[in-house]
């Protein structure tokens, strides 16, 4: 116990590892204690039995298993919220020293440009100490953050033959490393997800029956009555919760991969939970195929890394890609960026080829590790080396190079991985099918663990995204969220509208990733995590109130019914469209203002920001549109309307708790000013410097004579966070202008009834069924990828049925031939050769029977005989050996 | 011609008897002769044992114990034998034993 209070104490970053092992022990606990009920359920009637069947639960099981879950999950998230604060006070009370030394040496360096002679020299020597002291506080850090916040073992390591020498060879690992955005992940992850888990154990509650009629599945006799499956929800959810932990918590690819497959598996399992329905199951399917495109994406990029670079490790594969801060002269302008040159065949000798730099080579350096080694990298321009030697299969301590086209094939393989699970176009077709699973799951999929994962993993692997890749990324950011949100305008269903509207926020996402906008896609990933657990969780509040109703058509006016839900949602809807001090104005902000200064640098792409401003237009429309067609105006249907009724506490408290959560989670001082945030801030100190590097500038590396190199610094005009930071308030007033026009309209048509939505539709009847048709994916999917399948299957089935199955028939028939020839052979001469044996040997029995008469006397005689016959053998031998 | 007894007389007089003996019960229907047969064959032995008993010193204890061992079981032998016989003709009601042919092969 000491121990383990001291591997914490030293070790903080066990806190994380202990809260992702926590929900992997429900699981396993739950899934056991299932396994010995159905085990024992046979053997019931022997007292021990009986007595640890009703430990199990007995018949009725109850709600131990949700408690089992819903704890653990708790528990976790304690533990997270524990390594969070002892990180966050970490790392601010070292990134506070630093910050103070940074300033008395910009104030020494003034001083020093402004003074003469003497003082000038005392000057530079304090400075000289001050910057060794920064260094030395940097370095501190660093060794702190790696001592206490990182660990890995190996998993496998393939040596090759012969070597016993443990470190060598190539390595799968598994490890664990925190910085600022895993630990606030952590901390987002658990507490929504605790939450769900509260707010399931009202929702789930139809399953505590032993009995449970399924209303939507049809049999021969009537509706489908099964099972209650109340444990194995909370089973799957807490297998769910530990696989997105691990994934955050990963060090490395290969485990985020593992993790990676086993959301994939759970997301399966729980959007199919009521798999009888023929829709939930097709739905499962879907998603799990869908995502599979995307992972055969993944591996692809696992596999040309691994091939190039040898390892998995994030820090070990950016430290290989990305040029070193400072290089062997004390500065340098390529820092944190790829260096890209030109194989030379004329240097090529034992092993080494000799690589000249140019900006837009074929070959891409990979830096030896380890990377703090300033001679590692001799710096580009004039008056340095020109050239590299690479060696063709570089160790992990040498230069080496990859061709540029695979970098970027990589980066677009680990993208489509992403693209599969955060549901980005064209495979987000997935994501709305996935409502057939229970509101609950929903949420979670939807907020905290799947699509999340996808986002967070574009902004872990940053650095490894070359220029073509990142701009693939953030066009496909800009279509997907643009069209989620005009097929959201129609939806009726109050969950697919949600679902839509996830799938538009993670195009944001990703559209901010990709346009040099890090901090801002991930910080909307955790502010969106909030208001989107609280939407969905208040559409399972309106559903089960509603008795399993989902269509808006038949709401309405349902305020007074649920004020609770209604309010709440109602936050939900406003930090969604993105009304100032509600959390989604900071991140939609940042990422408007981003896409800005990406657009003013490259005026070519000027849809990258055109998409995302009047998309959040449409966002703040069909927002309102949802809300005020659920709760205001008259009563569609009076049916509905009579037996709704406001939702229990474990489902109310959830949804309070998010809401406040909602508005002020992103907070900062002070709270109007968009770039205080305090949790953008703690976003910021997780970025990779490579960030900067492409987006930016790395300020403090300036160089000691800048301004002669081959290739200087970025320019201000060229600096698109620069840009993004001076129009901050532009695109976000742009932005506040188009959402207020978008609520305004939505007033309009749905609440004060002024315009006719039906008249709308009866203007544009193509473009109503176009977007009631979701775009149309489905039918192109099906018309170029499922039937052109099903017609080779056909074809292939007929090649089965003919073909194979005529070779196996025929072979058959072949084989009972030549049995019948072997069976003749059999039954003639094999049979008849024993058969003659056996005759034979009855014959001479028949004989030889004759001897035995029966009478006494003979018997005598032939003893006689005998005995006069052995007595003349053994006298001849006697004799023969006598004379012999 | 030398007329003393030696080992070859005692040996002569043993087949003599064991072929006496061997023929009576080869030839006899009664039982009871059979058992004659019998008691002249172990006798026949037991002569022969008395004389290398007499004649070659390594046996001269070993020979006469067995005699007396076969005197002994010859008794014994005979007890056994009367009894068979009697159940015989219990069974057959007569003491032939060619009438005890159930064994025929």
């Amino acid at each position: 116990m000491m121990e383990l209070l001291e591997l914490f104490g030293e070790h903080p970053g066990w806190y994380f590892v202990a809260a992702t092992l926590v929900p992997l022990l429900s699981f396993v606990l739950i899934l056991l204690a299932s396994a010995m009920w159905c085990a024992l359920r046979p053997f019931r009637g022997t007292p021990v039995c009986d007595a640890l069947f009703n430990l199990f639960g007995g018949e009725e099981r109850g709600r131990t298993p949700a408690y089992v879950a819903t704890g653990a999950i708790a528990l976790a998230f304690v533990l997270s919220l524990i390594g969070f604060i002892r990180f966050t006070a970490q790392q601010s009370q070292f990134e506070t020293q630093i910050e103070q030394s940074q300033r008395t040496l910009h104030d020494l360096r003034t001083r020093a440009a402004a003074a003469q002679g003497k003082d000038k020299d005392e000057l530079q020597e304090q400075i000289e100490a001050e910057e060794k002291k920064l260094e030395n506080k940097e370095k501190m850090w660093e060794s702190a953050r790696s001592y206490a916040w990182q660990g890995h073992f190996d998993w496998l390591r393939i040596r090759p033959a012969g070597l016993s020498d443990p470190d060598r060879g190539t390595a799968l690992q598994l490890g664990f490393k925190i910085d600022s955005l895993s630990a606030l992940m952590f901390v987002m992850v658990t507490f929504v997800a605790s939450l769900i888990h509260l707010f399931s154990i009202g929702y789930m509650s139809e399953e505590l029956q032993p009995e449970v009629e399924d209303h939507q599945v049809h049999t021969r006799y009537g509706h489908l009555v099964r099972r209650g499956r109340f444990g194995r929800f909370f089973m799957f959810l807490s297998l769910f919760c530990f696989s997105m932990l691990n994934l955050v918590l990963a060090d490395n690819l290969f485990q985020v991969f593992l993790s990676w497959e086993l959301v994939g598996i759970c997301s399966y399992l729980l959007i199919g939970f009521y798999f009888e329905r023929q829709s939930a199951s097709n739905a499962a399917n879907k998603a799990f195929i869908v995502n599979r495109i995307g992972d055969a994406g993944f591996i692809l990029g696992l596999l040309i890394l691994w091939t190039n670079l040898g390892t998995f490790h994030f820090d070990e594969i950016f430290h290989r890609l990305r040029a070193p801060l400072t290089d062997s002269h004390g500065g340098l302008q390529l820092a944190g960026r790829f260096v890209r040159g030109d194989l030379d065949p004329a240097g090529a000798a034992d092993g080494r080829q000799s690589l000249k730099y140019s900006p837009n080579g074929a070959q891409v350096v990979l830096f030896p590790l380890p990377q703090d080694r300033a001679e590692h990298y001799h710096g580009v321009g004039p008056d340095r080396d020109d050239r590299v030697d690479v060696f063709d299969s570089p160790k992990k301590d040498q230069h080496g190079a990859m061709p540029y086209w695979l970098l970027v094939a990589a980066g677009l393989g680990i993208f489509l991985g992403c693209v599969g699970k955060s549901a980005q176009f064209p495979l987000h077709v997935w994501l709305p099918d996935a409502m057939e699973g229970p509101t609950p799951v929903s949420a979670l999929i939807h907020a905290a663990t799947m699509v999340a994962a996808g986002v967070y993993l574009v902004g872990r692997c940053y650095p490894l995204f070359a220029y073509e890749a990142l701009l693939v990324i953030a066009y496909t950011g800009g279509i997907t969220l643009f069209v989620a949100a005009t097929i959201a305008i129609v939806m009726t269903d109050i969950k697919k509208v949600l679902a839509y509207s996830t799938v538009s926020q993670l195009g944001y996402m990703m559209l901010a990733l990709g346009v040099g906008g890090w901090v801002a896609g991930l910080f909307h990933l955790l502010t969106h995590a909030f208001f989107k657990a609280l939407l969905f969780l208040c559409s399972g509040s309106v559903i089960y109130g509603c008795h399993h109703e989902q269509d808006m058509l038949k709401m309405g006016g349902l305020y007074p019914k649920m004020k609770i839900t209604a309010l709440t949602m109602l936050i939900g809807v406003l930090a969604i469209a993105g009304i100032p001090l509600f959390t989604g104005w900071y991140s939609k902000d940042a990422i408007l203002a981003q896409a800005l200064g990406f657009v003013y640098v490259h005026p070519q792409h000027l849809f990258l920001f055109l998409l995302p401003l009047g998309t959040a237009g449409i966002t703040a429309f069909y927002m309102s549109r949802l809300w005020l067609m659920t709760f205001t105006g008259k009563p569609r249907d009076e049916h509905v309307y009579e037996q709704a009724h406001e939702a229990p506490w474990t489902m109310t408290v959830p949804l309070i708790v998010l809401a406040v959560c909602s508005v002020c989670i992103a907070w900062g001082w002070p709270v109007y000013d968009a770039e205080a945030s305090w949790l953008e801030h703690n976003v910021h100190h997780a970025q990779h410097h490579a960030v900067l590097a492409d987006f930016g500038n790395i300020d403090y590396t300036v160089s000691k004579d800048h301004g002669e190199y081959w290739v200087v610094a970025k320019k201000a005009e060229e600096n698109e966070r620069l840009y993004a930071y001076y129009n901050h308030h532009l695109a976000g007033n742009l932005a506040l202008g188009l959402v207020l026009i978008g609520i305004v309209f939505a007033g309009l048509i749905y609440w004060k009834r002024i315009l006719d939505p039906a008249e709308a539709v009866e203007q544009f009847p193509g473009l109503h069924a176009f977007l009631m048709d979701k775009w149309r994916f489905d039918w192109l999917y099906s018309v170029v990828v499922v039937r052109p399948a099903l017609v080779v299957g056909s074809w292939l089935a007929w090649f089965d049925l003919r073909v194979i199955d005529g070779i196996i028939h025929g072979v058959a028939y072949l084989s009972v031939l030549l049995s019948k020839w072997d069976g003749l052979f059999d039954n003639s001469i094999i049979d008849g050769l024993v058969n003659l044996v056996g005759n034979a040997t009855y014959a001479a029995g028949a004989r030889l029977r004759n001897v035995q008469t029966g009478f006494l006397r003979s018997y005598v005689v032939f003893l006689v005989v005998a005995a006069v016959g052995i007595f003349m053998v053994l006298a001849y031998f006697v004799r023969m050996a006598a004379a012999g | 011609m030398n007329l003393a007894v030696g080992l070859h007389h005692f040996l002569l007089l043993g087949a003599l008897l064991f072929v006496c003996g061997a023929v009576c019960m080869a030839t006899k229907r009664n039982a009871i002769g059979i058992l004659m047969g019998v008691e002249l064959v172990l006798n026949a032995a037991t002569i022969n044992f008395v004389a290398f008993a007499r004649y070659n010193p390594i046996f001269q204890v070993e020979g006469q114990i067995f005699a007396l061992f076969v005197i002994v079981l010859a008794a014994a032998e005979a007890a056994i034998a009367l009894a068979i016989v009697l159940n015989f003709y219990n069974n057959h009601l007569t003491v032939d034993v060619d009438t005890a042919e159930e064994l025929k092969g």
